[in-house]
């Protein structure tokens, strides 16, 4: 095998009936040296954070909606100044552009900013990370999948750890990798 | 002890307990009747149109948009509370008041016209009360109707967040979908980040659409009510209408429970004493809030005894318009006051649901002694009443259009429910990790868990 080969990473996904042997999983592949990041739980229901001894699940949706707020208020400042000097009214004797009045529209315009940038941020960062392209349907009747991208000259390795977890089935893009009789449905 | 349905604590996840749509038979005299209705109500607005500009020709209208802004709107806001207070026993009824999320649109077509019939902010040199300090940017039409469509836009990705799960089936049937209709199904897979961006992005947007509610709330309350009644000035009031509002709200979701108890049991086999306890409870409360927010309002006025102000009172209060007062004073807070501090009534879903029907009335003579008042007052550029306003009564078209509103409403609901998988199929299953009934000692407990 050359160098550039053995390189290629490589998903595997294996199949749990079970948490605990999901959990399993994650234990032996962490023991077989495969980092947090490489290491992905597949799941129809949400189960609590760390259930697994998976890695925090990192995302930066956090960011989008003050990004947003920011850009809504930007608009809404341009906006109001901007009609106010077009249309220059003094009221009351108070400022041609008075904080107290102009605060609904630029709260207007900071919601707006937010709720469509967190709304851009949740269709962002659902995207699936890079490599994870194994998925078998069995997941959404109830199967616990633990994915893992290794490096070519690693698969045996992973592959070891999430069989001797009790795995239902352990795939790769080409298909199961459990032998027929070691397999069950 | 009130326990939950049993059925709901012995979901299975494997194989996965999964939620069905309701299925309605589109020839069912239900469909048929409420079909009509909504029809009515198209054909009405319709109509309706045909007196843009006239103020006072769409005081009736107004009201029935603020009802259903009070009653409809704020329904999917007790999911936002029931997951902020991890209130497990809210857990069958979430999906059921997310998905009031989508017959809330009808606000926006219904408020174009109400809009476009307010009075300019001034004429011939007199200016009149408004909350925008004269701006002309665009206020309050598209002010109004850009808070409306945020709070819109907000309460639909809630809903739609939420039932992702549900509705994207196996990871094959997504990645087979084009790109355009992967994107809205967030790319569904199931792997951890996406539900903790699932979760996030459901907290966010139901902060965003109370955020927003309140504000809309105080805007439309406002530009619809207090600046078109001269004499009326309450700080209060977009708080009494916000609070009023949750009541309404909670009051038609207890109807619907009840109604999909009795006739879809896909769902009202997970609805039970323990939803109708809680709900009690909390319906109990707004009640007695009515009445807190009410006496406050009505108290500084009283007391003050400000010419302007106590003709604004007697016009929406003691005077013009006391018999809507009364039916909403007796709807929204004596009877269910009255009746829900008894368990027996608090604690059963079919006499809960009695008792909300009462409220749903209350609120709607509420807005409409409110509303109607303020949209037909003669001069809104005056700052006081001259003479008391003679009632303005609703004609037939008036009667037909709140009708088919409420057609509207409860068509777009039955469709939605038709297309979305109803309960939370997700959050039923994460429910049933988390919740167990047990024994202790001679009794049985319910032990709980929370992860977060």
């Amino acid at each position: 095998m050359s160098a550039s080969n053995s390189d290629r990473k490589r998903e595997l996904l294996g199949l749990y009936n079970e948490p605990d042997d999901a959990a399993d999983a994650v234990s032996r592949l962490r023991g077989a040296g495969f980092g947090g990041n490489d290491i992905e739980i597949i799941s129809a229901t949400p189960y609590p954070e760390g259930a697994f001894g998976e890695q925090h699940a990192k995302h930066r949706l956090f960011a989008f909606p003050f990004a947003g707020a920011a850009c809504g208020l930007a608009v809404a400042i341009a906006w109001h100044i901007g009609a106010q000097i077009a249309l220059p009214i003094v009221t009351g004797g108070k400022p041609v552009v008075a904080v107290p009045a102009i605060i609904q529209v630029l709260y207007e315009g900071t919601m707006l900013g937010a709720v469509l940038f967190t709304v851009l941020g949740v269709l962002f960062e659902s995207r699936l990370p890079d490599g994870v392209g194994v998925y078998d349907d069995r997941i959404a009747d109830g199967l616990i999948g633990v994915s893992v991208i290794a490096r070519e000259r690693r698969i045996p390795d992973a592959q070891i750890a999430l069989e001797e977890a009790n795995a239902v089935d352990v795939l790769s893009k080409d298909g199961s990798l459990m032998r027929p009789a070691a397999a069950s449905p | 002890m009130i326990k939950p349905e049993a059925v709901g604590l012995s979901l299975k996840i494997r194989p996965p307990y999964r939620p069905s749509t309701i299925a309605i038979n589109r020839r069912s005299a239900l469909a048929i009747g409420v079909g009509l209705v909504a029809a009515l109500g198209v054909v009405m607005y319709v109509v309706k149109l045909f007196s843009w500009g006239d103020r006072a020709e769409w005081a009736y209208p107004a009201a029935i948009t603020l009802f259903v802004l009070s009653a409809v709107s704020a329904a999917p806001l007790v999911a936002f509370a029931s997951r902020m207070a991890r209130g497990y026993w809210a857990l069958p009824t979430r999906r059921v008041v997310e998905l009031f999320a989508l017959p809330s649109m009808v606000l926006f077509a219904l408020l174009i016209p109400i809009l476009g019939s307010l009075p300019p902010f001034e004429q011939d040199g007199v200016t009149r009360a408004n909350l925008w300090f004269g701006w002309g940017g665009g206020a309050p039409f598209l002010t109004d109707q850009l808070a409306v469509s945020v709070m819109l836009l907000a309460g639909g990705a809630l809903m739609w967040f939420a039932a992702v799960p549900d509705l994207a089936g196996p990871p094959s049937r997504v990645r087979a979908m084009p790109t355009w209709k992967r994107l809205l199904f967030l790319n569904w897979t199931g792997t951890k980040k996406q539900w903790e961006v699932l979760r996030t992005g459901i907290r966010w947007m139901s902060a965003f659409y109370l955020m927003m509610y309140v504000f809309v709330t105080m805007i439309l309350t406002t530009d619809l009510g207090q600046s078109l009644l001269p004499g009326w000035r309450s700080g209060i009031f977009p708080a009494y209408h916000v609070i009023t509002s949750f009541q309404g709200a909670v009051a038609l979701i207890v109807i619907t429970l009840f109604l999909l108890r009795r006739y879809a049991p896909n769902v009202g086999q997970f609805i039970g004493d323990e939803q109708a306890a809680s709900f009690g409870k909390l319906l109990l409360a707004l009640t007695l809030f009515w009445f807190y927010f009410f006496w406050s309002d009505f108290l500084l006025v009283w007391y003050a005894r400000l010419p302007s102000e106590v003709a604004a009172v007697q016009t929406n209060v003691a005077v013009t318009y006391i018999v809507p007062f009364l039916i909403a004073m007796f709807g929204q807070f004596l009877i269910p006051f009255v009746t829900l501090i008894f368990n027996p009534i608090r604690r059963k879903l079919a006499r809960l649901a009695t008792v909300s029907v009462v409220v749903l009335i209350g609120l709607l003579f509420d807005r409409i002694r409110l509303f109607v008042a303020s949209m037909s007052s003669e001069n809104p550029f005056s700052h006081a009443l001259a003479e008391l306003p003679e009632p303005y009564y609703p004609n037939v078209i008036d009667i037909l259009f709140m009708i088919g509103v409420v057609g509207i409403v409860a068509a777009i609901y039955l469709w939605v429910l038709s297309r979305i998988p109803t309960p939370g199929g997700w959050e039923m299953r994460e429910g049933a990790m988390y919740r167990r009934e047990q024994k202790y000692m001679h009794a049985e407990v319910l032990l709980l868990g929370k992860p977060d």
